[in-house]
């Protein structure tokens, strides 16, 4: 045996116990839920559960809503989040640490606790409304109990995070790229777009994939703070489980999720190893 | 060097494989004892009838043998979940019925509402499946829906008067609704819970209060009925308001034609409820409105809302009422898995349970009505349920509410 062959097998076996954890713990139980989504009403096989996800209603009207609940609380984490670190990354002064030493918070308080304070803050007869009329204002229009109240819960939730790892990507922007750029007479729109940009691209990418599923699949906030109807696909799939006691379906909902959050993996994994492959 | 410790890391693989194809292959093997009991029910028929012998056998031997011949005493564990006040309720019967029955000790595995019902369920009937008795489950507390959905599994014991004498206490019709399957051994009410500064009459029938409903919009709520029994209990009221008494004890699917004039009546009130259509998630959920004086009247349990203007949760000025006839309420449930080895226990605690003394407790300190007729209770008791009794219906409608429940989120929530 060649040195390569050998260090060839140590590698594979290496790669063993990791790929076996993947296995039992995510491959297995998809293709469990899988072949249980796929059980109809009489016990045979066939996609009705599917297509009563697609063809009812409620169903696709839950799924809508989960979509647009995702894409705009991805957007506006990304936007709040870049915007907070890079502020942080370009300046300096007390609000900056001020910032620093408070974004963090919101990660160590638990989601329900966030979510009921988030309820006492929104209520109609809560915080917010209490302090708006001391100040002489009137009503305020209701924000929570139907999709404000989620999005704004994501925001709480999605941004410390989101601004840590693209703090730190914005970190990595070396101070003498930005230097020479501006000597030969970059403007900040320019620095911005072919240097910044570019170099925290991949971040950005990861940050859209972790905020993405961490969205679509939540449960607590949604729950609590959401509308009746439509729900978001964790309530329903809750609800389905729960309630109505269909296995099959809500197993056919989970699988449609995981397919939904394995798009966004797959074009994560596709920049990862096209990333790789130029680099070597 | 390198040498050793790729030996090291290879023995570590090998290591962590072996475990992980070991426990691949324990839950195939679990997974197919599951298909093959699934599918053979003669042998669980066949276990359940030598547990069933056991159990004589150990009758037997209980009766040839004087009582008091006390060797270690039996312990079973009581699976019971709720909110905090049917903890406190246990908490001070078991330590009365352990005082009086030396021999038996109840072991109180307590479950956070919400947190644990459906996996003690879960356990009970796994371990049925896999052959392993009851799970060491020997009592378990719950509502209707884990009793029929048990009666179909084929979970619970059928319960013996001769056994537990004080089932006779029980109305029969009650017994009758679960097929003997369970003790309700308790009943909650739901009634209406408002603010009495803002309501000086409160509605005394259904067709009052949807009228007090439109003359005050967004000023009532009701939970969604998925997530508690005080939004079912309107829902199924208004569902059945035109149908006769006797359709709250059918479960015929077929009944479901006449449920259109009720959701027609509860989409038309969309309109005027919290927020146009907002229903908060659980019991607690409109409480919570009704404390912040978000909505001036709620549907709640009457334990519940008796138990928090108690406490001073609820302000001093709300006030409780019910409707005529009145919302459907519900009773608590005990069931004893069919394969339990200490079923004689269960039993005299059971008859405990629905002792007078004991329903008292549950009277006094639950704030609940008695699971026995109220001719088997004290005097002073039955004279502070009058008027209050008379209003009480409780349901069985079997998976129906599923159903309902189903349609309720596509025809009213989704409207």
């Amino acid at each position: 045996m060649t040195k390569q062959v050998k260090m060839g097998i140590l590698g594979l076996l290496l790669v063993i116990p990791s790929f076996l954890l993947l296995f039992v713990t995510v491959v297995i139980p998809i293709a469990v839920s899988f072949k249980e989504s796929l059980v109809n009403k009489d016990g045979g096989y066939d996609l009705s559960n599917y297509k009563y996800l697609f063809t009812d209603k409620l169903m696709r009207q839950n799924i809508v809503f989960s979509l647009e609940v995702t894409v705009i609380s991805v957007v506006i984490v990304l936007i709040i989040s870049y915007a907070l670190a890079a502020y942080m990354r370009f300046n300096k002064g007390k609000l900056v640490a001020w910032i620093r030493n408070m974004y963090m918070i919101p990660i160590f308080i638990p989601s329900v606790i966030a979510t009921y304070g988030l309820i006492q803050l929104l209520g109609n007869h809560g915080w917010l409304s209490r302090w708006v009329l001391l100040l002489g204002g009137g009503e305020i229009p209701r924000i929570i109990f139907d999709m404000k109240g989620i999005i704004i819960a994501n925001l709480w939730f999605n941004i410390p995070f989101t601004t840590m790892l693209l703090g730190s990507a914005l970190a990595g922007v070396p101070d003498s790229v930005m230097e020479s750029a501006k000597d030969v007479g970059a403007g900040k729109l320019r620095l911005f777009t072919r240097f910044i940009l570019p170099l925290t691209y991949k971040t950005l990418l990861v940050a859209v994939t972790f905020v993405f599923m961490g969205v679509i699949g939540s449960f607590t906030a949604p729950f609590l703070l959401g509308p009746n109807a439509p729900q978001m696909l964790g309530v329903s799939m809750e609800q389905i489980f729960g309630v109505f006691q269909e296995k099959e379906q809500a197993s056919a909902l989970a699988f449609f999720t995981f397919l939904l959050c394995s798009v966004m993996g797959y074009f994560y994994i596709r920049s990862m190893v096209k990333e790789e492959g130029a680099r070597s | 060097m390198l040498r050793k410790k790729s030996a090291l890391t290879l023995l570590t693989v090998t290591t962590v494989t072996a475990a992980l194809l070991a426990g691949c292959g324990n839950s195939n093997n679990a997974e197919n004892a599951n298909a093959g009991a699934a599918n053979n029910s003669k042998a669980n028929n066949a276990a359940a009838d030598n547990a069933a012998a056991d159990n004589a056998a150990a009758n037997a031997s209980g009766n040839a043998a004087p009582a008091n011949t006390t060797a270690d005493p039996v312990e079973f564990s009581f699976y019971f979940t709720g909110s905090e006040n049917v903890k406190n309720l246990w908490d001070t019967l078991i330590p009365m019925f352990e005082k009086d029955h030396a021999n038996i000790k109840v072991k109180e595995v307590y479950i956070p509402s919400g947190t644990g019902a459906q996996p003690t369920y879960d356990r009970i009937l796994a371990a049925k499946k896999a052959g392993k008795g009851s799970g060491d489950i020997d009592l378990y507390e719950d509502g209707l829906n884990n009793v029929t959905q048990g009666q179909k599994d084929d979970l619970w014991e059928t319960l013996d008067p001769a056994k537990i004498a004080n089932l006779a206490s029980i109305d029969a019709n009650t017994m009758k609704d679960v097929s003997n399957l369970a003790v309700p051994y308790r009943s909650s009410a739901v009634i209406l819970a408002y603010n009495s500064e803002k309501v000086q009459t409160p509605p005394k029938t259904l067709d009052e209060l949807f009228a007090w409903i439109k003359a005050n919009p967004e000023k009532f709520a009701y939970n969604d009925p998925s997530t508690g029994g005080a939004g079912s209990s309107f829902v199924t009221t208004t569902l059945y308001k035109t149908l006769p008494e006797d359709a709250l004890h059918n479960t015929d699917p077929s009944i479901e034609k006449q449920w259109d004039t009720g959701f027609n009546t509860l989409k038309d009130l969309g309109k005027y409820v919290y927020g146009k259509g907002i229903y908060p998630k659980k019991n607690q959920g409109t409480l919570d409105l009704l404390i912040s004086g978000e909505v001036d009247m709620i549907p709640a349990w009457s334990d519940m809302a008796l138990e928090q203007i108690g406490n001073g949760q609820l302000p001093a000025t709300t006030k409780l009422a019910q409707i005529t006839p009145g919302f459907t309420g519900g009773p608590t449930y005990l069931m004893v898995p069919k394969l339990s080895e200490k079923k004689d226990a269960v039993n005299e605690f059971l008859n405990f349970v629905l002792s007078p003394e004991a329903q008292s407790v549950v009277v006094t300190a639950m704030h609940g009505f008695p699971g026995i007729k109220l001719s088997n209770m004290p005097q002073d008791i039955q004279d502070s349920f009058k008027g209050v009794a008379e209003g009480f219906r409780t349901f069985n409608i079997g998976d129906l509410g599923d159903d309902i429940n189903k349609r309720w989120q596509s025809d009213v929530a989704a409207q």
